[in-house]
Order: C-alpha cells, then structure tokens, then sequence
C-alpha cells in the first residue's frame, strides 16, 4: 500500500502552491501557461481519483449496444461507423452516447454540469 | 526568416517613405500577442508631409514562419477587410496591402491600430454594457449585406447551394483524417443530415464571429477581427455561432456571447436587416456550431498527440471535447429516449 498524500492528494496540494504562490507573480503571457498547468493537473487529479470503473463502464456498454468485445478504440470507431451508414441512430444508442459524455464531463470539467 | 523590429523599423520605414512620398519615420515597433498563424506588430509611423502628414498608430500583419496555409492570404484578407469597411461593418481601417514578399520577407498589410480588448474571458465577467449587444447585431447585419455578386470577392469561390450539406460534407472529411471514430459528433452530424433547413440565397459570412474575436473599449464595440475564415454561407451559421453556448466563456445565462442577451443581439441584426431571424434556423446552426468546434478541437488534440506540434494549450482542447459532446446529445435528443 502507498503511503497517503495519495497521488491525487499530492496534485492538489501542487495545484494549490502553483496557483496561489506562483502565478499571482508572473508576467500576463507566463500567468496564463501557469492556469493551463493548474488546469491540465486539476484534469489529471480528477481522473486519478475516478480510477478506472468509468473506463470499464464505457466499454461494457459501447459492448452492450454492439453486440461485440474489443478494445475501447475499436468500439468507439465501430459505433461511429454504424451511426454514419444510419444502423444505429435510435433512443438507446443516444442513451450510451449520452451517459458516456456525462462521465467524461465529470472529468474533463465538472464545473459545466 | 524571424522579423525583429529592427528589421521592420528599418525596411517598413523606407517602403512607407516610398508609398507616401515624402520621409516616414517608423517608431515603437512591438510584436503583439496572438497569433499562431499570422503575427501582428505595433507599428507608430510619422508621416512627415503630404496626404498623411501626421502620426499614425498602425498594424502591421504578416503570416507567421510556421504559418499553414489553410486559411485566405494576407492579401485576400485585406480585400475583405476593405469590403466591410465600405458597408460600415467596425475593422480596423485598413491601410494598404503590400503584395511584394521582398520587403520584409512576407507579404503584409497596414491597418490602423484599435484600443481595447478583445479576451472573451474577461468580456464575459463584466457588467453588461448597454448597447454592446444591439451594436454586434447591426454590426454582423451589415456583414451579411455582402452578397456574392461583388467581384473582388470572386476569390471566396462560388456559394454554396446548400451551405448546411457543405459543412456536413467537409467536417465528415475532417473526422475521417482523425484514427480514432468519434460516435458522438457523428450522432450530431447524422442529426443535421436529417433536419438541414431549407436552402438560402448565401451571404458573406465571418465565419468566426464570436467574443474573442472583436475588441471593446468602455462598452464600445472598437472592432471585428480575424476574418481569415470568411466566406459565403447562411447567414444563421453567424448568428448561431456567436450564441451557442461553447461561446458564453461560462457566463451560460447571457445567451449573447456571454456578453449580452439573446434579444439585444437580434434586435440590432433584425433592425438593420430588415429580416426576422429564423429561429430554429438559429438552433439548427447551434447545433452545427459545437460539432464544427468539436471536430477542430479533436483535429488540435491530434496535432499534440502525433507530436505534430507539442503544445499545453492543443493537448488541454482535447479536454473541451467532452462538453461539445454533452451539448450536441442534449440538443439532439430524441423524442422517445
């Protein structure tokens, strides 16, 4: 087991010093390359603490609605196709899409939900 | 070849003596931020006598070295700057375009130099200011004005008879150059196949019109900048890409470009128009706005990720993706789901 501040607490803490202590000091051109470092760690943070279950959920159910296993890549890239040829624009399929971009959301900016 | 302002200071000042006829002294040259495709430098001039005698505060812009040639040329740019300018649209007056790469290395054109502030971050948490709104409106309606029977635009290419099938067509094109599939936008994509509106007589459109891209001094609209992706098109593709919600910089309940309400913008574009506003024409070209910022935002991701061109801000785009997503599905959705 890895001692605790867990990687996530360590981002946060970073983030903090960089944002508070750093940036309020730098010149405007430099201030903003520090809020995208904030921004990007703030991204990294979020999915260290979501783990891999969103990864596992988006797989099953890309899986689920294809009728076929493989790698998240190749599920996504299929559903693309059959959406494009209109095999699979209905309800359910809006469904997966939809809860697949909520939980990516969660992640990538939870402050637009 | 990098320019310094040594340079520009140097031979700037020795063309613009040449153009204006009588001695032109060239000061306080600085590059201004922005730009990864042209670069932008502030430029003081004193024209010593003549038609222009006097100091004039300029601009001078020029591609940038690394500068992809995808969007129109500094010369075409200045074309349509000049055409704005006539109909009233707010640029920034242009000067004079310089067509000869010698002088500087680069072709360029002078235009007059704009205060304000253009950062669509800082516009969206200010007060709103009065008539700032109504101003973007008459100003895009004056835009829209232009129509493809002038000849100085021919270079814009011939309209598009279905500009709604057109964009489809070029976004389905750009997500097939990406590896990876993208179910969502196709979704978006699918949906406007089947709920494309009715064709219209195409207009000139900025194609970029949005905060951010137009500068504003205390409340004032001072500018509209960046006109390199303009071209024929509906008229509600400008319309709808100025409010869609990726454009409000987070400040959601000013449907205006974070900047002002729905109602004051259209009112400015409808009394200088003389045209109602389709409003599901609006929300159908909503749509097609985060789809076109969604398949561009992924486009950028991949420049970062093939190693194509490192950079922070290209790989933190790819992180935009997911709410374009969200947004195109919530629009979208079906009825019985």
């Amino acid at each position: 087991m890895r001692d605790r501040p867990s990687g996530a607490e360590l981002l946060d803490i970073a983030r903090e010093v960089l944002r508070d202590k750093i940036t309020p000091d730098l010149t405007p051109d430099c201030r903003y390359d520090a809020l995208m470092v904030a921004n990007a760690m703030a991204i990294v943070m979020r999915q260290v603490e979501a783990g891999e279950q969103g990864q596992a959920d988006e797989r099953q159910a890309l899986s689920k609605i294809l009728g076929m296993e493989g790698d998240p890549d190749m599920l996504n890239t299929e559903l693309a196709n059959r959406i494009r040829f209109g095999d699979a624009a209905n309800p359910a399929t809006w469904k997966v899409l939809h809860d697949i971009a909520l939980a990516r959301v969660v992640e990538s900016n939870p402050k637009y939900l | 070849m990098g320019l310094t302002s040594e340079i520009i200071i140097e031979r700037l000042g020795t063309y613009l003596s040449g153009v204006a006829g009588c001695p032109v002294n060239v000061s306080n040259v600085f590059k201004l931020s922005g730009g990864a495709i042209q670069e932008n430098w502030a430029v003081d001039a004193d024209v010593r006598s003549g038609d222009w005698a006097g100091q004039h505060w300029l601009v001078m812009r020029c591609d940038a070295p690394s500068g992809v040639a995808t969007s129109h040329s500094r010369v075409e740019e200045f074309t349509l700057l000049k055409a704005a300018h006539e109909v009233g649209v707010v640029v920034p007056v242009p000067c004079f375009v310089c067509d000869d790469a010698s002088v500087l290395g680069r072709r360029f054109f002078v235009m007059h130099r704009v205060s304000g502030m253009a950062a669509g971050h800082k516009l969206a948490r200010q007060e709103i200011s009065p008539g700032l709104g109504y101003e973007l409106g008459r100003n895009l309606a004056r835009i829209h004005s232009i129509d493809p029977s002038r000849k100085d635009l021919a270079f814009l290419g011939t309209p598009p008879m279905y500009p709604a099938q057109s964009a489809i067509t070029t976004y389905l094109k750009y997500l097939d150059d990406l590896e990876q599939g993208h179910p969502a936008i196709e979704w978006g994509l699918n949906w406007l196949g089947d709920h494309a509106p009715d064709p219209v007589q195409p207009v000139l459109c900025h194609r970029d019109y949005r905060t951010g891209n137009y500068m504003v001094d205390d409340g004032k609209l001072m500018a509209v900048l960046d006109w390199e992706f303009a071209g024929w098109s509906d008229p509600m593709e400008d319309i709808a890409w100025f409010c869609a919600k990726c454009w409000r910089f987070g400040a959601n309940e000013r449907e205006g470009g974070g900047v002002t309400s729905r109602e004051d913008f259209y009112q400015g574009y409808e009394e200088q128009s003389g045209h109602t506003i389709d409003r599901d024409g609006v929300y159908y070209w909503e749509v097609m706005a985060h789809v076109r910022w969604a398949v561009i935002a992924c486009q950028q991701a991949a420049r970062h990720v093939s190693g194509e061109e490192r950079s922070l801000e290209l790989a933190l785009t790819a992180h935009v993706v997911p709410e374009l997503e969200l947004e195109i599905l919530r629009m979208t959705e079906p009825k019985n789901a």
